[in-house]
């Protein structure tokens, strides 16, 4: 996959390392912020940023999807991935073409959605593979 | 006593007054203008009415006013016009320096055989604690609900960080073989967690092993098999469902299995299938993960015990399996068993776990 610019938005400082690493290694650049704030000001501050992956459940003013719905008004050519390690979100409180990945996650499972979502037909659903197995009862 | 009671009205009015006076349940009588003949003793306990001021009194007027409502008299006179009966009317009573009770009327007009002298009987149940009990409930289910929530979320992020933790320390070290240890653990922690999503997603905590194995086996073919043309993992489940701890257990032990064989039975690129199955009648269950690899080395005694085997071996002894190894011509196969006869064997420790592997 080509080289391109991702910000995670994560509170929890380990995972954020670890998902920093995961995306590093697999050859993209990689910004950090610790919640929404930051995460706008950094998105205000730079264009070159693609993709944001965000976790749902975040201390502040703005959670996880409040912030992807900020991004999708804002900067609606940015791709969103949001994760979380409850039960997936509606349908309708994920944004338009984002992606819901279910924590704990792998290199993999994001991986997966960026292919998707930077590929040449990006899926028409908001859900990862594995969570869509998962949770078979979701319509698409 | 009927025809007695018709002859004689005032022995009638009295049995009826005596009947409404001793009734449990809040009852008033009116006549057809809305007058009160009569309330009951509940009624005037519960609403704080002197029982000597009740005969007489208009309902507008009784207490401090509070009863009267002007939907109500509507409703009171159309019943006492027999147009309708009024059934679970709902009013909030609002009494001055008291707190306000929800009520539920019923009225109906009374049969009695006297069509001048007009009767109402209104029943009127306070459910105000029933409903505040109600709304407590509800509140505790979504507390508890918010609770489950709070849980399931840190539990997902624990075995994040667990998992972050594992694969930046295999990142660092130097060992191949201490890096595909790490690997191996990391596995493991995703093991658990795919079982966590099950149990999040079930009810009661009841494990679909089909649906929770073929999560499991997607999760670790994504991360440990390369060539996905080369190598193969699928399952044959039956609809087998199993308790949390049960599933955790073969969860873990599917696992070990499958790192196993996929680190043994396919040397040199060397291409196969494993499959994952699993079926029970009763109480007696057999899983097993075969491959169609190189087989198992000969002198089995040679090669050291790792703790992928302590593991299943350990993990078996408390599911009370037996395990057998076989030769899978070509390949090899891994059983547990359980069964009531094999209980009976390990609890006579006739045949014990660790000869059988």
């Amino acid at each position: 996959m080509k080289e391109i610019t991702i910000l995670i938005v994560e509170d929890e400082a380990i995972i954020r390392m670890g998902t920093v690493h995961m995306l590093e290694d697999a050859g993209h650049r990689v910004v950090e912020a610790a919640n929404a704030d930051a995460a706008i000001e950094i998105l205000e501050a730079r264009k070159d940023i693609r993709v944001v992956l965000t976790d749902i459940k975040m201390p502040g003013a703005l959670c996880g999807l409040r912030l992807a719905k900020v991004i999708r008004d804002r900067w609606p050519s940015i791709h969103l991935i949001v994760a979380s390690g409850l039960s997936a979100p509606a349908e309708r409180q994920i944004p338009k073409n984002g992606r819901f990945i279910r924590k704990p996650y792998t290199a993999q499972h994001i991986l997966e959605a960026l292919a998707d979502l930077l590929g040449p037909n990006p899926a028409p659903y908001r859900y990862s593979k594995d969570v869509i197995q998962n949770y078979g009862k979701i319509a698409l | 006593m009927a025809p007695q009671a018709s002859s004689h009205p005032n022995v009638a009015l009295n049995l009826a007054l005596a009947v409404v006076a001793s009734s449990t349940a809040p009852l008033l009588l009116l006549k057809g203008d809305l007058t009160l003949v009569g309330a009951s003793k509940s009624f005037c306990s519960a609403f704080g009415i002197d029982p000597a001021r009740v005969p007489d009194k208009p309902l507008r007027d009784l207490g401090a006013g509070e009863w009267n409502v002007p939907q109500l008299n509507v409703l009171l006179k159309a019943t006492a016009s027999g147009l309708a009966d009024i059934e679970g009317y709902e009013i909030d009573l609002h009494r001055p320096g008291k707190p306000d009770r929800s009520l539920i009327l019923n009225a109906q007009k009374l049969a009695h055989g006297d069509d001048d002298n007009i009767l109402l009987l209104v029943s009127v149940l306070d459910v105000t604690d029933a409903r505040i009990a109600e709304k407590l409930k509800d509140d505790l289910l979504r507390d508890k609900a918010v609770l489950l929530q709070e849980l399931q979320h840190r539990v997902a992020n624990s075995l994040q960080i667990i998992a972050s933790v594992l694969m930046q320390s295999a990142r660092k070290v130097q060992s191949e073989e201490a890096r595909n240890h790490l690997h191996d653990a990391h596995q493991r922690v995703m093991s658990v967690a795919s079982l966590q999503h099950q149990l999040a997603a079930s009810a009661a905590g009841k494990v679909e092993l089909r649906t929770y194995f073929s999560a499991l086996c997607e999760s670790i073919g994504a991360s440990m098999i390369r060539d996905h043309t080369k190598l193969s993992l699928d399952i044959d489940i039956d609809g087998s469902v199993t308790s949390a701890d049960e599933s955790v257990s073969l969860g873990l032990i599917v696992t070990e299995l499958v790192i196993n064989a996929l680190k043994h039975a396919f040397p040199n690129d060397r291409a196969g299938k494993i499959r994952v199955g699993y079926h029970s009648q009763g109480s007696n269950w057999t899983l097993s993960v075969t491959d169609n690899g190189v087989g198992m080395p000969k002198e089995i005694s040679r090669t050291k015990t790792g703790l992928g085997t302590s593991i299943v071996q350990a993990l078996a002894a408390q599911l009370h399996a037996i395990i057998m190894v076989g030769d899978a011509n070509p390949g090899t196969t891994v059983s547990l068993t359980h069964s009531q006869i094999s209980v009976v064997a390990i609890a006579n420790d006739t045949v014990p776990a660790d000869r059988a592997i």
